[in-house]
């Protein structure tokens, strides 16, 4: 072969893009790469054309993105040419391509256009790591800072409060002082979990999670919650009812408005806290009103920078930490609801946040299974069961629970009274073995047991003993019989019946003698 | 399995129907992959357990079947699960028992062929109230108060339906004014019943017994002397029977179904359809039951290649699957079913697209010779809710 013709074999050969341009700019040969790159299946059919014709055929005919103006586009390439600069372009398969040209000797260019979409996709991802290497190493500095910043002093005092309390002369003395140390300690536990909450925003590990729910669980949590602590200090504490189903993240929520609750409880010394919420178009506004201090309007927006405090001579604000309205704030961000502020210095102030009502028909449950345990017809329901044998009696309290009941079980049968009087919850439902160890009988037990019940408690006597006098013996003595090993269908036809439809109970009824 | 000579008597013809009407048209286009569908009834009774067992073992033993599509049967605890996992074989029923859950979640590879083809009762209480906050926070409707009362009929259903509704009032902003009052069927002392409610001065009344004939006894009493509070009946008073009973009377009262027609196209034809074969006194919101679930096993046997007998669980399994993966748009609205609970899901109590769940639908009854009024959910009403009578005169309300 001749060398000319295995150069041109080779060069065909090659899966990078190829292409000659005399030194009048016309182009004169390119490889296959080239063209099919350019949408053109023949190299053939770009022979000839000018650097103008090219780019204006390329821009027609092939996937290129552009985003400028053609026009400028095309001047730029060709700026791009004689200067030999090198330019990425894009393609709509995601592809990008780079276009080198390099100069030949004796006049005219070579231009190489090679795949870069691998390499491009590294680099971007090695900047991503960097990236988030750098946060990380930034958010762990900013986090001990910071905790070297207000751990110190509840630390210092604690230490202080410990010497005085070995020192301590009286046991009152000494009270005083544990009780002290205890504070201190809350505070440094509100601390650590105010920065834990600051670690996971900065290192963006929120992530709410949106369902529906009804704003009168947020509600009812605040009354519980701050109820006591408010009229401990002399408040008059009011949460107004409300039924309006939210669309939001209960608990990024919640820690909010609980946010705006506990700082108006701590800064409000007389009067009161009002908690309540108004429609205001597509949204719910919570809103939480006091009558402490207020804030001036040139700080609306400083409080809710990190560690601002506006003065620390309310006694309340020396333990204040300076992060609470921060994390409300950030969650806030996180949840896209905004916060608001109104204050009258002296007179109060009124937190809100501005939460999207959702749809009742969405709200959600908090169940992630429905089946008995949840909502069966026992569940909620107290049986107490009775059974030696520790196999059977797993596997009927298994059975029992999995229904929803709360299970007793009785392994001792001596003293039973007390054993009985002991009992958080009074049965619903007996479940009794007939024969137990040392010769008692379940029956026996039953009726002992209904003697010092409040109300007597319905049973069912399971038994592997198929003697039709003993079965019949029992069943006179009113109790429905059931031979192991039992079967869930006909346990819950019994039970059923027994809670709920003794008239179909023979045993009970009285209308059978023997079934 | 179908309970033709019991107290359910007048839906089991429904439920034949409509069985008969899935089966003739799956046979006009040729069958299950050319096997033309042949259909075994067998009556049920009082639905217990024994008279299922019995009928699930003879349609199997002696009729060999591939599959048992039903409509109810509330009465057997499940009990014929064991027969049917035993013979491998597919299940669909309409029992609207949340027991189905339990079962199969407590082994699922055993009762691998146990569908539900509409979702468990359990979603009637909990949609319920739902509903009632709806109509309270769009504004159609200003309760006096914020306690709920309920009825509970002694049935499983009825006592889940209550227990549901109970335990969802308080998320909700309700109060129950007392646990749920259990009363047997054909009880004769509602006066007492519903002197000791009105003490309560409840804003809703809601019962949950389950026979027709029940509910209009009931209703009739209480329209004797209204109580001021919105009144909710339980499925049976969806039937024929309720409405030639209680008349004029029974206007204004809301009434629910987890599984019906929805008044769409689709929904309106098979009705059309249904009456012009079975006449205008049979009920296709009833008979749209095994219909859908029969359309829908065709497809599951069709794409999964064959139906499997007794015997044949390995076959079967690849037809649970289909019925499992496939997502059904029936006359009903979508069959889609839970893969642990192998139950329909429904909307939107538990899904809020449409498109993905059978919807459960609120109706307020009108006239006896009017359509009841869909009201709730969207986009399936086409009513809107209106105070009944016994509210809306200004003297009670």
């Amino acid at each position: 072969m001749e060398p000319a013709s295995a150069l041109a074999k080779g060069v065909e050969a090659l899966d990078f893009g190829v292409a000659v341009w005399s030194n009048t700019g016309a182009l004169q040969f390119c490889n296959r790469a080239f063209s099919r790159r350019f949408g053109k299946a023949s190299p053939e059919s770009l022979a000839g054309f000018s650097r103008e014709e090219f780019l204006g055929e390329i821009l027609r005919c092939s996937d290129l993105i552009v985003t400028t103006p053609a026009q400028t586009w095309i001047e730029q390439q060709i700026a791009n040419f004689e200067n030999n600069e090198r330019d990425r372009l894009l393609f709509s398969d995601g592809s990008i391509h780079q276009l080198r040209h390099t100069p030949m000797p004796g006049g005219g260019t070579i231009t190489v256009l090679s795949d870069f979409t691998e390499i491009i996709r590294s680099e971007r991802s090695l900047e991503k790591e960097r990236d988030k290497s750098a946060e990380s190493e930034r958010v762990k500095s900013r986090f001990l800072r910071a905790a070297n910043h207000d751990l110190r002093q509840p630390l210092a005092s604690l230490k202080i409060l410990i010497y005085n309390c070995i020192e301590a002369q009286s046991d009152e003395e000494r009270e005083q002082l544990l009780h002290n140390m205890d504070v201190s300690v809350s505070i440094m536990e509100d601390l650590l979990g105010a920065l834990l909450n600051i670690g996971q925003l900065d290192a963006g590990r929120v992530e709410p999670k949106i369902s529906t729910f009804q704003v009168s669980m947020i509600l009812e949590r605040m009354q519980i919650q701050f109820e006591h602590l408010a009229t401990e200090k002399g408040l008059d504490f009011r949460v107004m009812p409300s039924n309006v189903a939210l669309s939001s993240d209960r608990a990024l929520l919640e820690r909010i408005v609980s946010n705006f609750v506990a700082n108006a409880v701590r800064y409000t010394d007389t009067g009161r806290v009002l908690v309540g919420c108004r429609r205001k178009g597509r949204n719910l506004r919570i809103q939480v009103t006091d009558t402490g201090p207020g804030i001036p309007e040139t700080h609306y927006e400083d409080i809710f920078k990190e560690f601002f405090r506006i003065s620390t001579k309310h006694s309340y604000r020396k333990h204040s930490l300076g992060l609470g309205l921060n994390i409300a704030k950030r969650m806030a961000d996180v949840l896209d609801h905004r916060i608001s502020v109104t204050s009258t210095p002296g007179k109060g102030s009124t937190f809100s946040i501005d939460v999207p009502i959702g749809s009742v028909w969405h709200s959600d449950m908090g169940e992630p299974d429905i089946n008995e345990r949840v909502g069966g017809e026992f569940s909620g329901l107290t049986a107490l069961v009775i059974e030696d044998d520790d196999i059977l009696r797993d596997a009927l309290v298994s059975l029992l629970e999995r229904w929803g009941m709360t299970v007793i079980v009785l392994d001792r049968y001596d003293n039973l009274q007390p054993s009985i009087a002991d009992l958080e919850n009074e049965p619903d439902l007996i479940i009794t073995d007939y024969r137990l160890q040392g010769a008692v009988q379940g029956t026996d037990l039953v009726i002992e047991i209904n003697d010092t019940l409040e109300k007597p408690c319905p049973a069912i006597v399971v038994t592997a003993d198929t003697n039709p006098d003993l079965i019949k013996s029992i069943r006179q003595q009113g109790f429905p019989v059931l031979i192991k090993p039992v079967s869930p269908p006909s346990l819950r036809v019994t039970m059923h019946n027994l809670l709920y439809e003794p008239e179909l109970v023979p045993e009970i009824s009285g209308r059978t003698d023997d079934g | 399995m179908i309970p033709l000579s019991g107290p359910s008597a007048a839906d089991a013809r429904e439920f034949r129907n409509g069985m008969l009407m899935a089966a003739d048209e799956i046979n006009q286009r040729s069958g299950i992959l050319g096997r033309k569908i042949e259909l075994f009834f067998e009556d049920t009774g009082s639905q217990s357990a024994p008279e299922v067992v019995r009928a699930a073992r003879h349609l199997i033993g002696h009729h060999n079947v591939h599959a048992i599509i039903n409509g109810y049967n509330i009465g057997s605890q499940n009990s014929e699960y064991e027969v049917i996992a035993d013979a491998g074989i597919i299940y669909i029923h309409h029992n609207t028992l949340l027991q189905h859950h339990d079962t199969v979640m407590s082994d699922p590879d055993r009762y691998f062929g146990c569908f539900m083809g509409d979702p468990a009762e359990y979603w009637y209480g909990q949609g319920f109230i739902k509903f009632l906050s709806w109509l309270r926070e769009t504004g159609q409707w200003e309760p006096r108060n914020s306690r709920i009362a309920i009825i509970s009929g002694n049935k499983p259903y009825s006592v889940v339906i209550a227990n549901a509704m109970a335990s969802a009032t308080g998320q909700f902003g309700w109060d129950l004014v007392k646990r749920p009052i259990v009363v047997k069927s054909s009880t004769e002392n509602w006066d007492e019943i519903l002197d000791d409610i009105r003490a309560h001065d409840p804003a809703v009344l809601a019962t949950t017994q389950f026979y027709s004939g029940d509910l209009a006894r009931f209703h009739l009493k209480f329209m004797e002397n209204p109580l001021p509070c919105l009144l909710y009946l339980q499925y049976g008073a969806m039937h024929r029977t309720f409405s030639e009973i209680v008349g004029d009377k029974g206007k204004g009262a809301i009434v629910g179904t987890v599984i019906g027609l929805p008044r769409d196209e689709i929904g309106k034809n098979f009705a059309r359809m249904y009456t012009e074969r079975f006449g205008a006194n049979s009920t296709p919101e009833v008979g749209c039951q095994p219909y859908t679930s029969l359309h829908h096993y065709a497809i599951a046997a069709a794409i999964a290649g064959r139906t499997g007998g007794p015997g044949e669980a390995q076959v079967n399994r690849q037809v649970a699957q289909c019925l499992l993966n496939y997502t059904y748009r029936s006359v009903a609205g979508t069959i889609r079913y839970h893969p642990k609970w192998q139950s329909v899901v429904p909307y939107p109590d538990a899904v809020r697209d449409p498109s993905l769940g059978l919807p459960h639908l609120f109706y307020q009854i009108q006239g006896p010779d009017q359509e009841r009024a869909l009201i709730a959910p969207e986009p399936y009403a086409d009513s809107q809710f209106e105070l009944p009578p016994w509210l809306s005169d200004a003297s009670v309300g």
